[in-house]
């Protein structure tokens, strides 16, 4: 009893602990067929190209956590990387540059706003409301920039590229801002908010729980994440491309569930998210280092997460198969 | 301490709910240093009333004073302020979060102004923790999420989490429901404390032996209107009562104790049942007999009822009608007539959103074929609502439109159409008024004529003591008692509850 009792606890507050037990495996995998997977340059590399997702899919733990969910996170980006390299110029000075990127969290924080009024204050479902805003985000983004193309000052593009501060890779540190933002947060009052807003929200109604306010602000989260986002997408390119985010959406919210978050909010976290970011990018180099053939190559990735997603549960089963 | 002062009195409430007239005019005053009982049979407005105190809903109409001064609560965050504080009868706490969190959520003891003082957090639980202590189980710890505790626990955390805010006015809504009678006793030792301090205390329940032991007045709610208030010193029960249902006659609690009939077949056995939380237990149950099981909360007689459903797994042998089974599923129990009405109607027994004709019928389609007989099963199910007296106003009203009361009829109805053989309750008259429980009584006396064996959990002894032939008494998972006859009192009931097998709680004779 004693025991039981202990093991649901600490799965209760250690949500991820499957996901790093996956995260490791993908990685001893993808280390086999890529012997050069730990070598500063590529590692730089990989962690690099999951930077932006790990960004916006912190965005989205907040909102899911919050009981939200928001499928506009993607156009957001777009919209963001329009914004981004139509207003920047080649030779943009350091105070141009700043100007640029404050106004891109601005639309971000507009963006994410429309979202948490429409479900916050008018209460509408969070799945339709940012399933529609997803259409004006990315109609925007072609308006502003019809085709691939915008600029991007190159010194600014290369330092992103290559940065490896005290020798660690820009996406570590990235990730360990985003985790110690996280720790932070969940110690604040606003911690405590979000995740009873997210676990029981007319319970957090009587107890003085501002909840229209928290579940706004945590679409707003989600829209200055996908900023920052952008941003990281159009140094990596030096480009920008009005659809670039649209495969971000779906990715982002895998990456929650598969960083032990549940979709009905009130529990999980942010360091694990990440961990799912980690786990989805591995899966994806596994499937290009395993020579694949490309037509399988979704099919297959899609299976390995399936079977991810699912793992948790087929663990529970299993165990309750045996007390049985 | 320093004495607290306050006076509120609510003047001629109205709320409407959309069409549904909720409260037609409430007043109720109260003031330091005084319990105030609020009385009314479910539906009558008695929880509106509350929300509207505590700022969870706006008023209508009518005028809210508080220390002579009007005021108007925008939310419970503004009543709190004020110092209004409630002990909620649907429970407040979020379910992931731990006991420390949910007590101290929106007013946590902070450092730096920005981070929430977890050290100082936990310090203060413990303190407010040792207030129940020796009451409550030692996994009480502040740190342990709440949805691992049973619903006495979580009561109490839900009363220390409205003390935390060290409020002038509380209300407790039904906050004795769960709770055994050392902790409701331990509870009432702190309300004296609290009417000590100055503190005003308004007090709901159903259960009208506390509200003698508690309240020095009570409010009497019927139909949405004030009836009255009345010195409880000046009052008696019977009054009470009649001012609640309102008719002119009452007719006092009819309670029969039908021997069974020596003949009756053994219609349930069972040898040595053990589960998780159950340890060896025996019994039978005849056709037509009413078979109380009674204890403490949480001592197993909810795991009991759900093994015996096949809802647990458990290991021992059952005989039902003579033959052994051993249900691995409720489907194989309720194919071989046996019903379960459960404890907690909102999670377990309704699908609040769905209509009544359907929470009716929802064990029962597969007898309508296919496609459905829609019309033969609106006229069964109308027919179980009538014989259920099922206030409603269409039967394709969505159930969560019901009152406790109906709600709970409709929670037993489905299980009546399908016209079980073996009935199991759990609780069932929990939070239910003093009008649909005698309905209720009525109900379970005609289904032992028929010949239905029941097999019958409460937590409200007068309910084990007026309609049982048996009372098995449970403790820790066994049978520590078996009272009939001479045997079945409220002195023997208390006693053999407790571990030590002490009297020591009150006998109110």
């Amino acid at each position: 009893m004693n025991e039981r009792f202990q093991l649901k606890y600490v799965s209760l507050r250690q949500p991820y602990l499957f996901a790093l037990l996956l995260m490791v495996v993908a990685a001893l995998v993808n280390l086999v067929l890529q012997p050069n997977l730990l070598e500063l340059r590529v590692l730089n590399g990989n962690l690099r190209s999951f930077l932006p997702l790990m960004i916006v899919t912190a965005g989205q733990a907040i909102v899911i956590m919050g009981s939200g969910i928001d499928l506009s996170v993607g156009a957001m980006v777009s919209l963001v990387t329009a914004v981004l390299v139509t207003q920047m110029s080649l030779d943009a000075s350091a105070g141009q540059i700043l100007l640029v990127i404050l106004l891109a969290c601005g639309v971000g924080m507009a963006a994410g706003g429309l979202n948490g009024f429409g479900v916050a204050w008018l209460r509408l479902p969070p799945i339709v409301t940012t399933y529609a805003t997803s259409f004006i985000f990315s109609g925007l983004a072609l308006w502003i920039l019809p085709r691939p193309g915008g600029n991007m000052p190159e010194t600014f593009a290369r330092w992103y590229r290559q940065a490896t501060p005290l020798g660690i890779p820009l996406g570590i540190w990235v990730a360990a801002v985003l985790v110690l933002l996280w720790y932070l947060l969940r110690k604040t009052k606003y911690g405590s908010y979000l995740f009873a807003v997210g676990g029981k929200p007319d319970a957090a109604y009587a107890t003085a729980v501002p909840v229209t306010r928290v579940l706004f602000s945590t679409y707003v989260i989600a829209g200055l994440m996908s900023a920052f986002a952008a941003l990281a997408l159009t140094l990596g390119t030096s480009s920008g491309d009005p659809r670039i985010g649209a495969a971000m959406t779906l990715d982002s919210i895998v990456a929650v569930v598969l960083g032990g978050t549940r979709l009905s909010g009130g529990q999980g976290g942010v360091a694990g998210s990440i961990l799912g970011v980690i786990i989805l990018g591995l899966i994806r180099n596994i499937i290009s280092f395993a020579n694949v053939p490309s037509w399988y190559q979704t099919l297959v990735d899609a299976l390995i997460i399936l079977i991810a997603l699912a793992g948790p549960g087929l663990v529970q089963l299993i165990r309750r198969r045996r007390v049985a | 301490m320093a004495k607290t002062n306050i006076s509120l009195s609510a003047q001629h409430i109205v709320k409407r709910y959309g069409g549904v007239l909720a409260l037609a005019d409430g007043s109720l005053a109260v003031e330091s240093g005084e319990v105030v009982a609020l009385l009314g049979a479910n539906g009558s407005g008695k929880s509106t009333l509350s929300k509207v105190i505590t700022g969870v809903v706006a008023p209508n109409k009518g005028e809210l004073l508080l220390d002579g001064q009007p005021v108007a609560f925008a939310s419970p965050q503004a009543a709190q302020s004020l110092g209004i504080t409630a002990v909620y009868q649907e429970l407040s706490l979020i379910p992931d979060m731990t006991v420390a969190e949910n007590i101290w959520l929106g007013h946590q003891p902070m450092k730096w102004r920005l981070v929430v003082d977890k050290q100082e957090m936990l310090a203060k639980t413990g303190e407010l923790l040792d207030l129940f202590a020796g009451t409550v189980q030692a996994s009480l710890q502040p740190e342990v999420p709440v949805s691992a505790l049973p619903p006495d626990e979580r009561q109490i955390v839900e009363i220390l989490k409205a003390l935390s805010l060290d409020p002038r006015l509380i209300i407790l809504d039904e906050a004795t429901a769960s709770l055994d009678s050392r902790q409701v006793g331990r509870l009432f030792d702190l309300v004296g404390d609290w009417q000590e301090q100055g503190k005003a205390i308004i007090f709901v329940s159903h259960r009208m032996e506390e509200i003698f032991r508690v309240a020095d007045r009570a409010v009497v709610l019927r139909n949405g209107r004030s009836v009255g208030s009345t010195s409880i010193g000046e009052t008696g029960e019977q009054e009470l009562v009649n001012m609640m249902v309102g008719e002119a006659t009452v007719v006092p609690r009819q309670l029969t104790h039908d021997p069974v009939a020596a003949g009756a077949a053994v219609r349930l056995k069972l040898e040595e049942i053990s589960a998780e939380t159950l340890h060896g237990v025996s019994l039978s149950v005849r056709d037509g007999e009413l078979l109380g099981i009674g204890g403490l909360q949480g001592q197993g007689q909810t795991d009991l009822l759900r093994a015996i459903f096949g809802d647990i797994p458990f290991t021992g042998e059952m005989t039902l009608s003579g033959d052994v089974v051993h249900f691995g599923h409720p489907r194989q129990a309720m194919a071989r007539d046996v019903a379960l009405v459960p404890g907690d109607r909102g999670s377990e027994g309704l699908l609040l959103i769905r209509s009544i004709l359907e929470n009716l019928q929802l064990p029962s389609w597969q007898r309508y074929g296919f496609p459905l007989e829609m019309e033969a099963a609106r006229a069964d199910a109308g027919r179980v609502a009538d014989d259920l007296r099922l206030v409603r106003s269409s039967l394709d009203a969505p159930a969560r439109s019901l009152s406790g009361g109906n709600a709970q009829k409709v929670v037993i109805g489905k299980w009546l159409l399908r016209a079980p053989r073996l009935l199991l309750l759990n609780d069932p008259t929990k939070g239910v008024d003093v009008h649909t429980k005698r309905e209720f009584y009525n109900l379970l006396a005609e289904l032992r004529r028929e010949g239905t064996a029941i097999l019958f959990y409460s937590s409200d002894d007068e309910e084990l003591l007026g309609l049982c032939d048996r009372v098995l008494v449970m403790l820790d998972g066994r049978i520590s008692a078996e009272l009939s006859g001479d045997n079945l009192t409220h002195a023997q009931l208390v006693a053999t509850s407790m571990s030590t097998g002490r009297a020591e709680a009150q006998d109110h004779s």
